[in-house]
């Protein structure tokens, strides 16, 4: 393991962002700030992606490490210390020139910041936050920060690591102790789950002194929804009351060392952590209900999924040959929609009996199904929160739906022009008392429309790797 | 049928709704067109409309205080946005937003409300996606050059973005499509100029040149997709290919 001095930057560069590649978590919302003379940037809750790579994922961020150096040997990782590569880490300097000449392109929105552990937690942090801090104070960048706590580092550093970016994250990467003893043996859940309660009391604690509410905003839709996991009722029974607990276990900086990092709020655009999908045992149902209660008891802004790709031989890991489960990812994600826009709570999509998603549906198309009692919904008299469960229907065109509805009543082709899926939603619903064709409202039946919708997008995002075009010149050697 | 048309430029629009408001010929023998003008009917009376910058400021100014600012801001986007249909729709919309008041905005079902949401939608989508995909070359000693080729007439909607987060920097977009740029010096406002085609062919050389850095970002580009994940069906639909044509790492 040696830090190889005689790489060009590009070589350097290509190392330290393929390590950080395998980190989903690329958004750069959260945050609305406007821009300053003088500085250079600003940033917008909507967040806004800049490229795509070849793998359709959004690029929002410089996603790099500060080094690959790592002491540790978690076991799914590519740089965990056992494995023999090329190890290299980036001066401060370095990568802020990077982030800022990249910026004015117009090709990031900003910079996320996460590293291998070199010597121990404390000094790798120190790094980070060095870089951070001449990023912000000496070249001016006013743009969007994520950055990654390490677990285990003192408390002062992950308060001025707080202070400079505008989302923190820590990964919890396994959703289980017995998961993470086995495959991260040098990491434990306490030493990430204080440090994520610390951060989240201090981001309420900062909110409650800027006049906000303690909880981090959320989609509007959640405001009208009583069964929301954000709702009073909802957190109340998960047991979270930031308010009080807002007082106590802070991460507190002095006035002048405030000052000294301009003053910025801490983490202002949320929490966010990730796990990895299909590594180890556990369910969707598990996953998804740990997810929930991430929300409502850290308040956390996101959770991301990684579906598993296999880089390491190990007896504890799937075999090398392994697909990474695409389709379960992205169910997962869609019941995380559900959860965050929807008013779906964990339970009412999957339980112990059906722990895991139907592939061939997404969660909220199998939702219906299971409840077609509830149906057809009449789409000109329905409370907001049953419009908002039909299949089809998303928060966008169910407040256009409420709103439009009281000056006239709606056919089928003004919900399609407010962007309904009609190819789904018709289904579920009536139009002044009408569906759209004469469909039986039978569970087999609409199972089977549905599902040979479905089934193209399914296959694709199964079989990725498995198919392409073959072509004459390539495949059967033919000179053109 | 009454068919009155203007210039291509959002005053000229505006104008021409007041005017035709002016006329009151009643809004079923009217129609709103903009130039250029194919073929012309037969039986149809033209009325060609010049820009009036003091008409057209009395339409945006009962727009916003007698219909809405949401109204306005739509009108806006719609104006920009490049249906063929646009003037009418927006003339249409302005009749029943005068006559129900803010409320307007909100009632979809009626014909041209549906309509203009429509087409200011597709101008927002457009902006939103050259916020992302609008590409900056440097030039020495620190300028700053983009070239776009929007459907939807977003350049000026998107220099308001890139006037924000850049205050302190020269740069500017062109719209090779349309012959203008949006030039923004350090530290000022940022104005709109037609550009000559000369001076649009010396701006279009500009977009090959090369640094450290466009090769630095096309390694990034490169590097951080997961081969064992590819999927470029879904790299189409989250960038379709023609936003792509003065994207760095696509050429």
């Amino acid at each position: 393991m040696e830090l190889i001095k005689g790489l060009s930057f590009q070589e350097k560069l290509h190392i330290l962002a393929d390590a950080a590649k395998y980190d989903v978590a690329c958004t750069s919302s959260g945050v609305d700030r406007r821009g300053k003379e003088g500085y250079l940037g600003n940033s917008k809750a909507c967040g806004i992606c800049h490229s795509f790579a070849a793998d359709g994922r959004c690029i929002s961020l410089l996603k790099v490490l500060m080094t690959n150096h790592c002491v540790y040997d978690c076991k799914y990782c590519l740089n965990r210390v056992s494995n023999d590569t090329v190890r290299t880490a980036f001066t401060p300097q370095e990568l802020c020139e990077l982030t800022i000449e990249f910026y004015k392109r117009n090709y990031i929105e900003g910079l996320f910041l996460s590293s291998g552990i070199q010597k121990n937690p404390t000094y790798t942090m120190e790094k980070m936050c060095e870089a951070l801090e001449l990023l912000r104070t000496v070249y001016r960048f006013n743009g969007y920060i994520h950055v990654k706590a390490v677990p285990g580092a003192p408390d002062e550093l992950i308060t001025r690591a707080g202070y400079l970016a505008d989302r923190m994250s820590i990964n919890m990467e396994l959703p289980t102790a017995e998961s993470m003893k086995k495959l991260a043996p040098n990491k434990s859940f306490s030493t990430i789950l204080k440090p994520m309660r610390k951060v989240t009391n201090t981001i309420a604690s900062h909110r409650l002194a800027q006049g906000k509410s303690a909880y981090l905003e959320r989609s509007t839709s959640n405001q009208y929804l009583s069964g929301s996991i954000f709702s009073e009722e909802q957190r109340r029974i998960a047991g979270s009351s930031r308010t009080e607990e807002a007082q106590s276990n802070l991460l507190t900086i002095s006035q002048r060392e405030h000052q000294k990092l301009l003053n910025r709020p801490f983490a202002s655009a949320g929490q966010s952590t990730q796990m990895i999908i299909g590594a180890t045992p556990e369910t969707d149902y598990h996953l998804i209900k740990t997810t929930q209660s991430l929300y409502q008891q850290f308040d956390l802004k996101r959770v991301f999924f990684s579906a598993y790709v296999p880089l390491n031989e190990d007896r504890d890991l799937p075999s090398l040959d392994t697909k990474p489960p695409l389709l379960r990812e992205h169910r997962l994600y869609q019941a995380d929609w559900l959860l965050r826009y929807y008013g779906f709570q964990a339970d009412e999509l999957l339980s112990e009996d059906k722990p895991n998603f139907n592939e061939q549906l997404d969660p909220k198309c199998d939702w219906a199904l299971r409840h077609l009692e509830r149906f057809p919904i009449e789409v000109n008299t329905a409370p907001y929160e049953d419009i908002l469960r039909i299949p089809g229907v998303g928060p966008k065109s169910a407040a256009r739906i409420i709103q439009s509805r009281r000056f006239g009543s709606l056919d089928f082709d003004h919900l399609k022009k407010m962007g309904v899926v009609l190819k789904r939603a018709h289904y579920f619903i009536t139009c002044s008392g009408r569906m759209m064709y004469h469909t039986p409202i039978e569970e087999k039946y609409i199972t089977r429309q549905l599902t040979s919708v479905e089934y193209r997008e399914n296959w694709e995002l199964q079989h990725q790797q498995g198919y392409r075009q073959m072509s004459l010149f390539s495949d059967f050697g033919i000179q053109a | 049928m009454y068919i009155y048309t203007c210039a291509d430029d959002f005053e000229s629009m505006m104008t021409c709704i007041y005017d035709v408001w002016a006329d009151k010929r009643g809004s079923q023998n009217v129609r709103l067109e903009l130039e250029p003008i194919g073929q012309q009917e037969m039986f149809s009376t033209y009325i060609q409309i010049q820009k009036d910058e003091e008409k057209a400021g009395k339409v945006t100014a009962s727009i916003q205080k007698k219909i809405s600012p949401e109204a306005y801001r739509q009108v806006f986007l719609a104006a920009m946005s490049d249906a063929k249909d646009r003037l009418d729709v927006i003339y249409r919309f302005l009749l029943l937003g005068f006559a129900c008041g803010r409320e307007v905005t909100k009632r979809l079902a009626d014909g041209p409300v549906m309509r203009l949401f429509e087409l200011s939608r597709r101008t927002g989508n457009d902006m939103h996606y050259y916020r992302e995909f609008t590409r900056f070359v440097r030039i020495e000693p620190g300028i700053y050059v983009a070239h776009i080729e929007p459907s939807c007439n977003v350049a000026v909607l998107t220099a308001a973005h890139f006037a924000d987060r850049m205050p302190s920097e020269y740069w500017m977009i062109v719209d090779d499509k349309r012959s203008l740029a949006v030039v923004h010096p350090k530290d000022e406002d940022y104005y709109v100029t037609p550009l000559s085609i000369k001076e649009l062919q010396n701006l279009q050389t500009i977009e090959k040149q090369r640094d450290i850095y466009t090769d630095l970002w096309k390694e990034f580009f490169e590097t951080i997709a997961i081969k064992e994940r590819e999927n470029p069906r879904c790299q189409r639909t989250h960038m379709p290919l023609h936003y792509r044509k003065h994207v760095t790492e696509f050429m």
